[in-house]
């Protein structure tokens, strides 16, 4: 199958050329655990941080302290129950313990979207029951389109958008970090894009307004906010007028959901990173007729949902993505470059 | 020859296939302009069928059938400007007989798991039966 519409040149010569960019591409772990240093995020599979025997970090694994930590989960499709994983509730709690046994609790989460599988009250209680338990300050959401299904958002915000803008929006700031979520899933293009709308846009432009091109955004959506694969929906159709605002910063990272994988790419100051889903994996792009829950032997589900790493470093004045086995030291650790 | 043509025939209807025969589900869920799926159809059952059914045994998504409403990016599933829901509609009324002709349902609903024949059967993933080689 032609895969034409994959990144196919290396505007930055930071060699996430399209060979490079499916060379990052892996699956990752059942949740996300990011640490924000100096500007500079750094992300690391659970799967990867946790000896599965003892439940505590490796032995040989040292995380460097940085300014504070968050954790991202992602798409857990509460309700959904096919063959893929009939068990969505067990291996959240699978992400949540993981998270709990890190040296230090994360200060907050960030869920990027579809906490359901079919907008449905039960299956948002069950999300909010099982989030209970994880050690952390605060989780912040951003809608999924399958949370949005049957009211255009109306439960998703009296739910968990208090206090934001439009259809789910806002922006906070945190140890002078300044965290952008965007609603991407109410409206909608052909094809299953997304879309943020001008409203929104005009929102996110007046938000960086009074910011200094030296502060550190981070950016979290449901769909990537780059055009991962636009056959399959995968990308959002203006997202380019957000990227457009967001340039001049020096430091920018965008955090997706929705292809229930990891992928990352580097665009001068901005690194993208989708990631892995807490429920099912979904087929790499143009690798399957469609997208969708893939089917894998169930004792190869968590492993296929925990066996990468990722990590970002400061490169020449930019980000760049590298490949971080967690057990290496910094000095062996194979980089994209 | 004869089959192959008929079983071209079959795809042809098939490649327009659409989600929905649907509705918009309300806040109150009073659906609007349901005419294959039952009136009174809960959120639930008709977000499995289009989630399910629809979207990932064709691999498409709420757009493909459902048109945007007027001067908006929001969808009006209530609006049949779309050639495709009504296909969908007319598929939808060709699953069930099959299953009810060939396969003694007496009362095939879509969505119903025991269905013998139902969209993924002929679709697997594609929204265009003309697009799924024979093997």
């Amino acid at each position: 199958m032609k895969n034409d519409n994959f990144i196919g040149l290396d505007e930055n010569d930071d060699g996430i050329d399209r060979a490079g960019f499916l060379k990052c591409m892996a699956w990752a772990g059942t949740g996300l655990f990011c640490i924000m240093s100096g500007g500079v995020l750094k992300s690391y599979g659970m799967s990867q941080l946790i000896d599965k025997a003892t439940g505590r970090i490796k032995k040989g694994i040292e995380i460097s302290k940085g300014d504070f930590s968050f954790a991202q989960i992602s798409d857990s499709h509460i309700g959904f129950n096919k063959p893929a994983n009939p068990d969505v509730v067990g291996t959240l709690q699978a992400a949540i313990s993981k998270m709990n046994a890190m040296p230090s609790s994360p200060s907050f989460i960030l869920h990027t979207g579809d906490l359901s599988h079919l907008a449905q009250a039960d299956e948002f209680d069950t999300l909010d029951q099982a989030l209970k338990s994880a050690k952390t300050g605060k989780i912040f959401y951003v809608p999924g389109e399958h949370d949005v299904l049957n009211d255009n958002g109306k439960q998703y915000l009296q739910r968990y958008g208090k206090d934001t803008k439009g259809n789910g929006w806002y922006s906070f700031d945190f140890n002078g970090v300044h965290f952008i979520g965007l609603v991407n899933v109410v409206d909608t293009a052909e094809g299953g894009l997304g879309v943020l709308g001008n409203e929104q846009l005009q929102w996110l432009e007046n938000d960086l307004k009074g910011l200094s091109s030296s502060t550190p955004i981070v950016v979290f959506a449901h769909i990537p906010l780059w055009a991962v694969y636009p056959q399959w929906g995968w990308g959002t159709r203006d997202s380019e007028q957000a990227l457009t605002y967001l340039r001049r910063f020096g430091s920018v990272s965008v955090l997706n959901g929705h292809i229930h994988q990891t992928l990352q790419k580097v665009e001068g100051n901005i690194t993208f990173h989708t990631a892995t889903s807490t429920a099912f994996p979904q087929p790499q792009p143009g690798m399957a007729p469609s997208a969708g829950p893939m089917k894998v032997p169930a004792e190869q589900l968590r492993n296929l949902l925990g066996l990468t790493s990722v990590n970002y470093v400061e490169h020449d004045h930019t980000l760049a993505v590298t490949d971080l086995p967690l057990s290496s030291a910094k000095t062996d650790q194979p980089e994209h470059q | 020859m004869f089959f192959k043509k008929k079983y071209v025939v079959i795809l042809g209807l098939g490649s327009t296939i659409a989600i929905a025969g649907a509705a918009l589900p309300s806040a109150n869920n009073e659906y609007k302009n349901l005419k294959v799926l039952p009136e009174n159809i809960s959120s639930k059952d008709l977000s499995k069928i289009m989630i399910d059914d629809f979207e990932d045994g064709l691999g498409v998504s709420c757009a493909f059938c459902h048109s945007l409403g007027k001067d908006s990016l929001r969808l009006d599933y209530a609006s049949d400007a779309k050639p495709e829901k009504q296909i969908a509609r007319r598929m939808m009324t060709m699953t069930l007989g099959i299953n009810r002709k060939y396969f003694k349902f007496k009362h095939p609903m879509i969505g119903d798991s025991t269905l013998v024949i139902n969209c993924i059967t002929c679709h697997n993933g594609q929204p265009r039966l003309g697009d799924v080689e024979e093997k």
